[in-house]
């Protein structure tokens, strides 16, 4: 059993059925899961901000940061691994938001917004996610099963 | 049930001073009148603290062709204030690198957020021009220091906390206040007075979460507000609290910044922070 950690703005991919990837406190950001059942490669995104336009430049140097560039990067690298588009099972969480009447620290909302329109584009259905909230989470997917689960203060859900 | 104000002194009274050369150290940097001389100065009769700089300046992060064996030829490497972040930033490390289980902070993950915010605020201060960067870096690190004083507090009452939190959408400071009477940033605030740290960094530290509670506005407990908000957002080194904590949209306006600023710090401070990790990661 190997446990892959991602980071903030990181992703992994991978097809070893023994392998959890796991991503740890996601506040404002989005994790995305995804895996294909037919080949088991499943792949792991924690990215930070909604749009790469904000630093071209860093995006270049590390696209997993943004929705924008990290999503598009996650799904290539899984089709590298054998996995397909229209087989591909989708799950998130994150996207939380600070106790803010006027919705001024409003980055998780926006993360999530962001993510909706590049998978409305692309037609890609999101089929579960436990977002918002004032949580931090963790998220993890083992590879060989697909589970997916999300911890936050203590209690761990299946997702 | 509400907890004594003294049993959190007591408690306050039992943990450590902070060494004199950190003390004489922030005492310097605060004043933005001190020369670069009067910095190396206050560092370069502690050997430990020396020994600690060298060690992290010859660390596998820079990879340096030659041996850094001098405080003179680190300062000459990395500039004063890059020395000063690393002795404030090792130092903060002996004191916040436990685990507080109290607020699920796991080893590290206090001095992981506390470094974040040290290195945001650095970044809002240049925005804000703002010149007192040394005293904001250690304002960052010290903000949540009230959290090692209620820890044990916290998780003795852990249950109504949360409770408080879920269900009646309190943040988390005022649950603390509701069931302890005390908030984590009173608590490091009484810490930072008996520390006898200046009167600019205690208000940091006391109204952090609530700056606009002070009378008047000051721009140094904004800038470290808004830099906890960036990591709190970010999940840079969050426990069980998360972001149940409130931003005020006032603090940054009045900072004439927008919440794009605050995207931008954030990028900048997660790349920074790699780095810092990178250094303080034992060969």
């Amino acid at each position: 059993m190997s446990t892959i950690v991602v980071d903030i703005a990181d992703l992994a991919v991978s097809a070893d059925p023994d392998a959890t990837l796991i991503t740890y406190s996601l506040g404002s950001c989005i994790g995305v899961a995804i895996w294909d059942p037919a080949v088991r490669v499943g792949g792991l995104l924690h990215y930070m901000l909604p749009d790469s336009q904000l630093s071209p430049e860093k995006a270049r140097s590390n696209p997993a940061m943004f929705c924008d560039t990290g999503v598009p990067q996650l799904f290539r690298a899984a089709y590298e691994l054998g996995a397909v588009k229209n087989r591909l099972v989708v799950k998130i969480a994150g996207g939380s938001q600070l106790l803010d009447e006027q919705g001024t620290f409003n980055i998780g909302k926006r993360n999530y917004l962001a993510l909706r329109k590049i998978f409305w584009k692309n037609g890609v259905l999101i089929q579960a996610e436990n977002v918002g909230g004032n949580v931090s989470r963790t998220l993890k997917i083992e590879i060989g099963t697909g589970a997916v689960s999300v911890r936050s203060r203590q209690e761990e859900t299946p997702l | 049930m509400t907890l004594m104000l003294d049993r959190i002194v007591d408690r306050v009274a039992t943990l450590p001073h902070l060494p004199d050369t950190v003390l004489r150290l922030v005492s310097v940097v605060s004043n933005p009148d001190s020369s670069v001389e009067q910095i190396v100065e206050a560092i370069r009769y502690d050997q430990s603290l020396t020994a600690e700089v060298l060690r992290l300046c010859n660390s596998a992060y820079y990879g340096l062709a030659r041996t850094i064996d001098s405080l003179d030829a680190a300062i000459c490497l990395l500039g004063t204030s890059k020395v000063f972040q690393l002795v404030m930033a090792a130092h903060a490390r002996t004191l916040l690198g436990r685990p507080q289980e109290g607020y699920g902070l796991p080893a590290g993950m206090l001095w992981l957020h506390s470094a974040g915010v040290a290195t945001a605020a650095r970044l809002l201060a240049r925005r804000m021009r703002l010149p007192q960067m040394g005293l904001l870096f250690t304002a960052g690190l010290l903000h949540d220091v009230g959290k090692i004083v209620l820890n044990e507090f916290v998780q003795a009452q852990y249950l109504e906390v949360v409770r408080q939190v879920t269900q009646e959408g309190v943040s988390f400071c005022e649950a603390e206040q509701r069931v302890l009477g005390y908030t984590h940033a009173e608590a490091g605030a009484r810490l930072a007075e008996r520390w006898n740290l200046p009167r600019a960094m205690v208000r940091c530290i006391g109204y952090h979460h609530t700056p606009a509670d002070l009378p008047q506005a000051d721009p140094l407990v904004d800038a470290v507000h808004l830099a906890d908000a960036v990591c709190l957002l970010l999940g840079i080194g969050t426990g069980h609290d998360g972001l149940a904590y409130r931003g005020s949209a006032t603090v940054l306006r009045r900072c004439g910044l927008t919440e794009l600023d605050l995207e931008s710090v954030g990028a900048e401070a997660v790349a920074e922070l790699r780095s810092v990790q990178a250094m303080f990661a034992r060969k």
